[in-house]
């Protein structure tokens, strides 16, 4: 079972890989962007897992206490932060590129470049 | 006080100048450029002064906090992280220099103000990236200077640049994301994100992991790759480096691409032992994108008409010969891959500012056009074909010595096929480097040039490159006996060639 879970963690990275490259539409792009990103995240998450664990705040009433590894889900956090930024970034982007081009597709920007030259 | 916190005060210095010239400078125009030029110079400081204490203690650590690895940080510098800061400190210290009357002229006013913030967070960043010891605060600094430097490239709103910069920062996210599943995976494995207890788990965890380990391995190769524009994953690089500003293509192109390069390197010989690696297929795929890279980079610039566009194609070459170096898995290459490092990034600065000079004045990007420049404006012709002279290899200069270090480096590793790849790609470097240096002194004007006096602190950072690419290449003994020591130790496990 614990495979099952890393390799479908494995898909849903490559999706987002995938899209992140073969779609030409922005929004979609960096829809594809944060899927990769929530992979990655999901991957940090499960691997600090431990199976019945508790949260770990360790008291000495229970010093042998099972708990889910914290520093993942910190690294989580931050990675959260910084995806969250990358995204408001290119989608502010994408508003600009949409005022003078009046299309979010990469290609037919492209095009229109060309043309214009 | 300051010795024993040097390190992280340098980090920290330019990440607050950027904070408080957002705060003070909306207010105050001229306020931004001043302060950032004194922020840059106290950082470049600082760093000579760590140089200063590494030559003479070898080694410097930090943990911030108090807290020693595994559980906390570690910030680390030793020789060749030393010399990596200080040709990053140094070359963005004199692209400010140089930016100091040019910039206003050159983007729209109101964004200065934030255009030196971001210049200061990318730089804070790059040391960041160079001193951490610890895997997951390097990818964060690798974050931080992706987006800086994709807002460097969009920050004065025109549509080429902003497509370039979203072309950019896509690709890039990709490549970081690669690298953020590589190092996720390392810690599955061993535990550790610090890079000294990640080396000592590795050899437990490959045995008992051993596909796991070589996924990882690929992940960071191909995501650092990426952002390193190694070919064939350069797409991004040429747009993005050819519609920025002057000063921030010289930045991007010099330095933020080697970055990552340095993040390779401390992999390489901190994390994963040579004998290690020589065993993987990494070596002989390395070496063929390098090579691939550095003729194809070379004969994509022959075709540019644009001059920026043609010296960020060079660029896909240079990483060529970077990643070449340290592909060989040899002593001499490796000090010749790091010399590269420094000496492309002292030169590519060089001609993207000479070339942003010559751009003003012409008002012409055509490389056609730029024929005659050099009797009206000589100091930034002469910059350029210093620059151009040191890429192709011209013996005195920084280039030659590089190339040297390469060279020697192919011989030692008995892979005499890559002394002729390198003789080749200099041939194609002088065949689009030349016509311009010669057509800029002996040919016709066919543009009108406009008379202008150049502002005095683009010539006094001009100068100084000029006399940084002929004094490293005549004294390159200096940098390389301070780098040898390290470099040997890397390789002493070894035991010499393959």
């Amino acid at each position: 079972m614990d495979n099952l879970f890393y390799a479908m963690i494995f898909i849903i990275f490559l999706t987002g890989f995938w899209i992140m490259l073969r779609q030409s539409n922005l929004i979609k792009k960096i829809i594809g962007m944060n899927i990769m990103e929530s992979a990655i995240f999901l991957f940090l998450v499960a691997m600090g897992y431990v199976k019945e664990g508790s949260a770990p705040i360790a008291t000495e009433a229970n010093p042998g206490l099972a708990y889910v590894n914290p520093l993942p889900s910190a690294l989580v956090l931050t990675g959260i932060v910084v995806s969250v930024s990358v995204t408001a970034f290119a989608l502010g982007l994408t508003v600009r590129l949409y005022k003078h081009y009046g299309t979010m597709d990469v290609d037919e920007i492209t095009r229109m470049r060309s043309e214009e030259l | 006080m300051i010795t024993a916190h040097i390190m992280p005060l340098t980090i920290l210095l330019p990440l607050v100048g950027a904070y408080l010239i957002l705060l003070v400078g909306s207010k105050h125009r001229s306020f931004a450029r001043n302060f950032g030029l004194l922020t840059t110079g106290i950082t470049f400081a600082m760093v000579c002064y760590i140089t200063y204490l590494v030559s003479n203690q070898g080694k410097m650590a930090y943990y911030l906090g108090g807290w020693a690895p595994p559980l906390g940080i570690e910030l680390r510098a030793d020789p060749i992280t030393a010399f990596l800061l200080l040709t990053f400190a140094g070359v963005s210290f004199f692209v400010l220099l140089f930016a100091y009357d040019i910039l206003p002229g050159e983007i729209n006013g109101k964004v200065i103000t934030r255009y030196y913030a971001l210049y200061l967070v990318l730089l804070g960043s790059l040391l960041g990236i160079v001193l951490s010891n610890d895997f997951f605060n390097i990818y964060v600094f690798l974050e931080i200077s992706s987006i800086a430097a994709a807002a460097l490239v969009a920050v004065n709103g025109d549509k080429l640049a902003m497509e370039a910069s979203i072309k950019y920062l896509v690709m890039s996210t990709l490549g970081s994301g690669t690298v953020l599943m590589g190092i996720a995976g390392l810690y599955m494995v061993t535990g550790y994100l610090s890079l000294d207890f990640l080396a000592g788990a590795l050899p437990q965890a490959y045995a008992s992991h051993p596909l796991t380990v070589l996924m990882t391995l690929g992940m960071l190769t191909v995501g650092i790759a990426v952002k390193a524009a190694l070919f064939p994953l350069h797409v991004w690089l040429p747009d993005a480096h050819g519609s920025a500003p002057t000063s921030s293509s010289a930045i991007l192109s010099g330095l933020v691409v080697k970055v990552y390069i340095a993040v390779l390197l401390k992999l390489l010989y901190r994390v994963f032992p040579l004998d290690f690696l020589a065993a993987l297929p990494l070596q002989g795929s390395l070496l063929v994108m390098a090579t691939l890279g550095i003729f194809i980079g070379s004969i994509m610039a022959i075709r540019q008409r644009d001059i920026k566009k043609m010296l960020a194609y060079s660029t896909v070459a240079q990483i060529g010969y970077v990643f070449l170096g340290i592909g060989l898995f040899s002593e001499k290459a490796m000090l010749g891959a790091v010399y590269h490092v420094f000496s492309h990034a002292v030169m590519k600065s060089m001609l993207f500012l000479s070339a942003g000079l010559l751009i003003k004045y012409s008002g012409k990007r055509t490389i056609a056009d730029l024929s005659g420049l050099g009797r009206v404006y000589p100091i930034p012709m002469i910059a350029f074909s210093v620059g151009a002279l040191s890429m192709v290899g011209v013996p005195p200069l920084a280039g030659f010595m590089s190339k040297w270090y390469l060279g020697l480096g192919a011989l030692e590793a008995n892979q005499l096929l890559f002394l002729l790849v390198l003789l080749l790609s200099s041939l194609l470097n002088g065949f689009y480097y030349m016509p311009i240096v010669i057509g800029g002194f002996f040919k016709k004007e066919t543009v009108e040039i406009r008379q202008e006096k150049i502002p005095l602190g683009a010539q006094i950072s001009l100068l100084v490159l000029i006399a940084a690419t002929f004094f490293f290449g005549l004294f390159s003994n200096i940098p390389i006996s301070f780098l040898t020591p390290t470099v040997q130790g890397i390789f002493s496990a070894f035991g010499g060639g393959i």
